[in-house]
């Protein structure tokens, strides 16, 4: 019952675009059509998936106060660790994809090195730390759940987009403009989740 | 100083606008817009970091790897920020100034236009063009949010800087404004009046 | 200089890893003692600030020096209690909780260890208790002083580490919010929530005054560091509930004759 709770609740009440507004450059660069929103979407999903327990472990038994050597707090080194284990993986799992399903990277492949930046990523795995997840598999379902919050969004906006192509948007608001005033009032329909106690 | 440079000065702060043209950097500028001095201190922090970091890696340029160039940046931008955070919070004199920037450390780190700038252009360009290219693209991310955060200050609270501007007449401040969303409402106009102006940049 | 061959990339990351990182513990390990210095007079004029000794503002002008002196001379006792209330251990009088040591005690207090709470009391009679808990974006903490009846506040101080500014931040930068906490009561009772905040504050009667006590308004926009400042403030509470109403106790006829005249 508490997976599940804490499952929704990183879906809707914590999404990661709209209730923290994490990995917005990616989210309005990859956002013309369904399809390829999508693919970002699910990559997004897998790296959180594999970095987000990897960095809780790594919080768990290295950098919180006294994990490795009792006295010493490395938690200075965090930021560095999350970063550094994020790009890391971001590059493995490309070499992996892309000698092992040359399928999958064709529509993966692109997607990967712009995740390295994503915010989104790098946010999962601080809020881990903030949050306090008494077990590996608090952490799992947290990134199982932000990462299809995310998914949920960008494909949303997708679909918004694609159908404005139809509309009669001024000249000068085309593309870029009318998108952000789309995913602002996006946003403030989403506010509706946050009174929402789980 | 020739035309080459001039035009890498002053194409970020209008024509490449980091956030309106290039789309980087929008998290943070959602985060620090509720008032003007936010805005102020994050812009002046990411003048700093990006122009010091686009330096050190143009400098490193020939030395990095191709296959591991992104964990290269990223550790040294957040090395290079955490060193600061770390000396500033040692002094009795600056320990309230890094109370005021540590809000911001995580979102400088991240901040996609360190990163977007240094893969664009200092990991191909001597280190004095580079530094330039960092600062005033900085300082072309610095100006948007200065134009938002005037609005979401000003709308928002009633006040500028803090100082009562609007509310001795008895304005009642627009909750509304305040919220994240209406930054990126704010941002699609800025987008409208520059596209508008510019015509070369409209979309088909 | 072939620089895509593998040894070299490889040598080439170990190298700067390991560069970075004895430069940063190099760093932080040689500046951690001023560090902690500045931290610990901040939390003292935080303290001295919930308590009312004056403001933050006025405390960061005179200095850590003179926070310190001011601290030595108000404290009276300050000791460590268990969740039952009972007392179990001296504090030296110059020692303070820093937000790291609030932190593994938060821990603990969500059940997984018994928490040794601090509790620091000035010469005055004032009672000052931290509390601690997740924001919105990182930690948010602070202090609250009780009167010497164990129930009243007298005043409270907040801190965070990362909220946005202008929304979450107001916990700490808006004089008004924490006013708001001046005279309101904390509720004991087992199964009742200790403090609220809550969007409109306390219902209130025809005459404008309000119905309950233990309850303020929450921030405008945001939410979410409300929501995380309440259940800091309730789960530390929580810990001290048994302290305080053993604290109440002896002097039961005086408080009922003070109900009585306020109905």
């Amino acid at each position: 019952m508490e997976y599940l709770s804490l499952f929704v609740k990183s879906i809707f009440v914590d999404n990661m675009i709209f209730a923290y507004f994490l990995g917005m450059c990616s989210f309005l660069a990859v956002s013309k059509n369904v399809k390829t929103a999508a693919g970002l979407g699910v990559a997004v999903i897998f790296v959180l998936l594999v970095t987000l327990p990897i960095n809780y472990l790594l919080n768990r038994f290295v950098l919180a106060p006294d994990a490795l050597i009792p006295g010493v707090d490395l938690s200075f080194l965090s930021f560095i660790v999350f970063i550094a284990v994020i790009a890391a993986i971001v590059q493995v799992v490309e070499m992996v994809v892309e000698k092992f399903s040359p399928e999958l990277y064709s529509s993966l492949g692109i997607f990967l090195p712009l995740i390295a930046v994503n915010c989104a990523i790098l946010g999962g795995s601080l809020f881990m730390q903030q949050k306090d997840f008494g077990n590996l598999g608090e952490a799992t379902v947290y990134a199982l759940g932000s990462g299809l919050g995310w998914f949920l969004a960008i494909v949303a906006l997708a679909a918004i987009r694609e159908k404005m192509a139809y509309s009669n948007v001024p000249a000068a608001l085309k593309g870029l403009g009318i998108t952000f005033i789309t995913v602002g009032l996006m946003g403030i329909a989403f506010m509706t989740f946050m009174g929402i106690q789980l | 100083m020739n035309a080459k440079l001039k035009e890498t000065i002053l194409n970020p702060i209008f024509k490449g606008n980091p956030i309106t043209v290039l789309v980087l950097g929008i998290c943070s500028s959602l985060a620090v817009t509720v008032t003007l001095k936010g805005a102020l201190v994050m812009a002046l922090s990411v003048i700093v970091v990006c122009g010091i970091s686009s330096l050190i890696l143009s400098m490193l340029r020939n030395t990095i790897p191709g296959r591991v160039r992104i964990i290269v940046q990223l550790v040294v931008v957040a090395m290079m920020v955490i060193l600061v955070d770390q000396i500033l919070k040692s002094f009795e004199a600056t320990y309230a100034i890094d109370k005021q920037l540590s809000v911001y450390i995580g979102l400088i780190i991240t901040n996609c236009i360190v990163m977007g700038r240094i893969e664009a252009f200092a990991l191909g360009n001597k280190p004095w063009p580079s530094f330039l290219d960092g600062v005033s693209n900085g300082a072309g991310y610095g100006l948007i949010l200065l134009i938002v955060a005037f609005f979401r200050e000003l709308l928002g609270s009633g006040t500028l800087f803090g100082v009562d501007v609007l509310n001795w007449m008895g304005y009642v401040p627009n909750n509304l404004v305040i919220l994240p969303p209406f930054a990126l409402i704010l941002l699609g106009c800025i987008v409208w009046v520059q596209r508008s102006i510019q015509k070369d940049l409209q979309e088909k | 200089m072939n620089t895509n061959n593998n040894i070299y990339t490889v040598v080439y990351t170990s190298v700067i890893v390991v560069v970075v990182a004895a430069l940063l513990a190099f760093v932080s390990q040689s500046l951690k003692s001023r560090q902690q210095a500045n931290e610990k007079a901040d939390t003292i004029s935080q303290m001295l600030t919930a308590a009312g000794f004056g403001t933050k503002a006025e405390f960061q002008k005179i200095g850590n020096a003179a926070v310190l002196d001011k601290y030595a001379q108000e404290i009276a006792e300050a000791f460590i209690v268990n969740p039952e209330g009972e007392k179990v251990a001296d504090l030296p009088l110059d020692e303070v909780y820093s937000p790291s040591q609030l932190k593994a005690q938060n821990y603990k207090l969500k059940g997984s260890d018994v928490p040794e709470l601090p509790v620091f009391v000035f010469k005055n009679g004032l009672t000052v208790v931290p509390v601690y808990g997740a924001g919105l974006w990182g930690p948010v903490w602070g202090y609250v002083a009780f009167e010497e009846d164990g129930v009243t506040i007298k005043g409270a101080y907040f801190d965070h580490e990362s909220e946005t500014a202008g929304l979450g931040a107001r916990i700490k930068d808006d004089p008004a919010f924490q006013a708001e906490f001046q005279g309101e009561n904390a509720d004991w009772e087992a199964d009742v929530k200790v403090f609220e905040i809550v969007k409109g504050g306390s219902p209130k009667n025809a005459d404008g005054s309000e119905i309950m006590d233990n309850r303020i308004d929450a921030i405008t926009g945001a939410t979410m560091t409300s929501i995380g400042l309440e259940n800091a403030i309730q789960t530390w509470l929580k810990g001290y509930s048994k302290y305080f109403s053993s604290k109440e106790q002896p002097a039961p006829a005086e408080e009922a004759a003070e109900e009585v005249t306020e109905e």
